[in-house]
């Protein structure tokens, strides 16, 4: 009975002296005692807290402030306000790039978890190549970005293998990445192409906590299969779901490697993001404060779509 | 007990540690040579640091066996730093900022890109030049090197910028140069139905969108009004209610319709022009001139030539041609580097000297035209000698926004995004940014 209390790894108790030691006769300290294993006090951390406030916060917040002048990156510059944010506002190429941003971001969530969840669902148990397969699918995780950028540039390039395919079965060939309809859907392809084998290990960390004892019992009881993965699977994986949707939305809200590779923000801006448009405005125009302002801007929407994320994925019971 | 001590005592020395290596770490990484002087990376009397543009990185690029000719010639040490293109403008801004620039570096003139030198000379960062640089500065380029009539910055040739064309694909496709637009929009149906193109273009990459539409302009609005940009930084003009840019971008819009670039023209990246010229798939594009001496050079036996963009129907050639680069001092540099930096600029003024960087670097002497003209550019020797050119017109603009806004607006009028109106409209959004 006492197994079932806590996993073998549990030494909490053990740690805080509130249980005897194997094999011991020693009677239990009680909890106001000094714990068995001493090394390490609070403020100890305080240098490492101390750093990462200044080089992280402080320089963050001091990049910030930028963001309220007309720096251009050399010279002197003059406190605006919030006419960056004005401009920002005004500026049709800006709420493009936001648009794009969240339909990448969005996109990107929903195809790297659906097709995370669906390949960790087929390569969980029973398939005897199922670990050879899922060397297979997470393989992409592991390559440059850039590189995999640049083999499915080549991929949809107009004399590219894709519409020698098309030009097989009869179809037209299309400019995959210079038309303004098909450019984002191609980005979007190409970020979840590579991500989903990363989605699929964190789905298969949390079905290897489902125990299967459960699901073969619910079967023998008729539940059916989506019954069974609608109350027993998806409960159990809720933190998998809730870490893997948290990190491929902040990913999708950053994303810069493959939309700089692939189309380079074009054609026109038509995939240009946030983070492009960070980079663009500042190292390559030189509008220093504007670039800070839109960076700043895309900071703020990444933190209010995380914590909404994080509160509706919360384990409510 | 003993145990405890010394675990005492090495928690202490934990403590005591971390902040002390913390502190030498940031010192380490922060600290500078109390000796190095208060800016420039360590030149000397007898030597100096150089940084230049090196898009393939390698030891032929023209700044770089000029440095060698030099240092070879005088004794004096250069460092070298060829820096990718893409960055070069960040990198010297940054490390002109931090204090720790190179003595001398190439800049492009004006204000209109990101590595143009005017903006670091209006922040002090640029060291005024004397007489010597000054004299070189071609007439009617002025305002490109100037800031109340002080010199910051030294030309080194004129690049001049047309159609680079390949002669001998043309020839056997049987088609000569066209004089004017309807005769190259005919062109352009012939060499299509043969699965060919007039030009080949890089569609992907909006530099070279900007390029061509700078290169059609020159016959558009430069040729009637050279004083164009002039007019539009007063105020007087602008791009929207301009007939010749309204000219221009239709002409880009005529050209994609009559298929005179390549297929698939607007997913196309350079590759794709060199392909298409040194193949003869294509019979000509938009690169500058001395892209287009590299090329040859490159690829023995391909007759390139730059010739003027055929003009509007009626209208007479015209080209650009313009000192795109052009060498500064570091004003934060030590005065032994300065020095020496400055006979290095001198060396580079002198004729020989001078043509020799031509012949490097695949432009025209900076006074112009002469017996070493190169073959490329023969096409265009009438024009330069005339006069019948306008210096880039992106240097002269106030901020590389501008340039951007055109380049992307052409890139999205290929693609089939806005029309020629609302391109122009941004373009005057963006100067007056």
């Amino acid at each position: 009975m006492t197994a079932t209390m806590g996993t073998p790894q549990d030494t909490g108790a053990l740690v805080r002296g509130s249980v005897p030691a194997a094999g011991g006769g020693q009677p239990a300290r009680s909890r106001r005692s000094r714990p068995l294993i001493t090394y390490g006090r609070w403020w100890w951390a305080l240098p490492a807290v101390a750093m990462v406030l200044l080089i992280h916060y402080a320089a963050t917040a001091g990049g910030a402030l930028y963001a309220f002048t007309d720096w251009t990156g050399i010279g002197d510059f003059e406190f605006i306000g919030l006419d960056n944010f004005r401009r920002i506002l005004d500026d049709p190429d800006s709420i493009g790039s936001l648009q794009n941003t969240l339909f990448l971001a969005f996109g990107f969530l929903v195809l790297t978890n659906v097709g995370g969840l669906l390949l960790a669902l087929a390569l969980n148990r029973t398939l005897k190549t199922r670990y050879l397969l899922r060397v297979l699918f997470f393989m992409p995780v592991v390559l440059s970005p850039l590189a995999v950028s640049y083999v499915w540039k080549f991929i949809f390039d107009f004399n590219g293998p894709l519409n020698d395919v098309l030009g097989w079965v009869g179809a037209e060939p299309r400019t995959w990445l210079a038309d303004p309809a098909l450019a984002l859907w191609a980005v979007l392809v190409v970020m979840a192409w590579q991500t989903t084998g990363m989605v699929m290990v964190i789905y298969l960390a949390g079905l290897a906590t489902v125990p299967p004892e459960i699901e073969e019992a619910a079967a023998l009881d008729g539940a059916s299969t989506w019954r069974r993965f609608r109350y027993i699977t998806v409960p159990s994986v809720r933190p998998s779901i809730a870490i893997a949707s948290t990190l491929m939305l902040i990913q999708g809200l950053r994303v810069f490697d493959q939309v700089m590779a692939l189309t380079g923000g074009g054609p026109a801006g038509a995939t240009e993001t946030l983070a492009t448009q960070v980079y663009k405005e500042t190292f390559a125009l030189s509008n220093f404060g504007y670039g800070a302002a839109l960076a700043l801007v895309l900071t703020m929407i990444m933190l209010v779509f995380s914590v909404l994320q994080q509160a509706a994925t919360r384990d409510r019971s | 007990m003993t145990q405890q001590r010394h675990r005492g005592l090495r928690r202490i020395g934990v403590l005591v540690a971390v902040p002390a290596l913390s502190a030498l770490t940031l010192a380490a990484c922060g600290g500078g040579d109390e000796d190095s002087g208060a800016g420039g990376s360590g030149g000397s009397a007898d030597g100096f640091t150089f940084a230049f543009e090196n898009a393939s990185g390698g030891q032929q690029n023209p700044w770089q066996l000029l440095a060698d000719e030099y240092a070879q010639e005088s004794g004096v040490q250069i460092e070298t730093q060829g820096l990718p293109p893409d960055s070069y403008g960040l990198t010297m801004r940054t490390q002109l900022q931090g204090g720790n620039a190179p003595d001398v570096m190439m800049f492009s003139p004006g204000a209109g890109n990101a590595n143009a030198v005017l903006p670091l000379a209006e922040a002090g960062y640029i060291e005024e030049l004397g007489e010597e640089s000054a004299a070189l500065v071609p007439e009617g380029n002025e305002p490109l090197f100037e800031i109340d009539g002080k010199v910051y910055a030294q030309p080194t040739s004129i690049i001049p910028v047309g159609m680079v064309w390949n002669s001998s694909a043309a020839s056997s496709a049987g088609v000569e140069v066209p004089e004017d637009e309807a005769a190259m929009l005919d062109a352009c149906s012939t060499l299509a139905a043969d699965g060919k193109s007039f030009l080949a273009i890089a569609g992907s990459a909006p530099p070279n969108m900007g390029l061509m539409a700078m290169a059609i302009s020159a016959t558009r609005v430069y040729a009637e009004t050279p004083d164009w940009n002039e007019q539009r930084s007063a105020g007087d003009v602008s791009f929207a209610d301009s007939e010749g840019w309204q000219a221009t971008l239709q002409t880009i819009v005529d050209m994609n319709d009559a298929g005179c670039f390549q297929q698939g023209a607007a997913g196309g990246g350079f590759d794709a022009i060199t392909q298409g010229l040194t193949q003869g798939t294509s019979l000509g594009a938009f690169v500058p001139g001395a892209a287009a001496t590299e090329l040859a050079n490159a690829s023995p036996g391909l007759d390139l030539q730059v010739q003027p963009f055929p003009a509007a129907d009626g209208g007479d050639p015209f080209v650009l041609a313009s000192p795109n680069y052009a060498l500064s001092i570091n004003a934060s540099a030590d005065e032994g580097a300065k020095e020496a930096a400055r006979e290095f600029l001198a060396w580079m003024a002198e004729p020989e000297n001078a043509a020799r960087f031509v012949e490097l670097q695949g432009g025209v002497a900076i006074t112009g035209p002469d017996e070493n003209l190169s073959p490329v550019y023969e096409p265009l020797a009438d024009l330069l000698t005339n006069g019948d050119y306008a210096p880039l017109p992106n240097l002269a603009w106030p901020n590389p926004g501008v340039y951007d806004a055109l380049s992307t607006g052409v890139q999205g009028l290929l693609a089939g995004q806005g029309d020629v109106q609302s391109v122009l409209e941004g373009i005057d959004q963006a100067w007056d940014q």
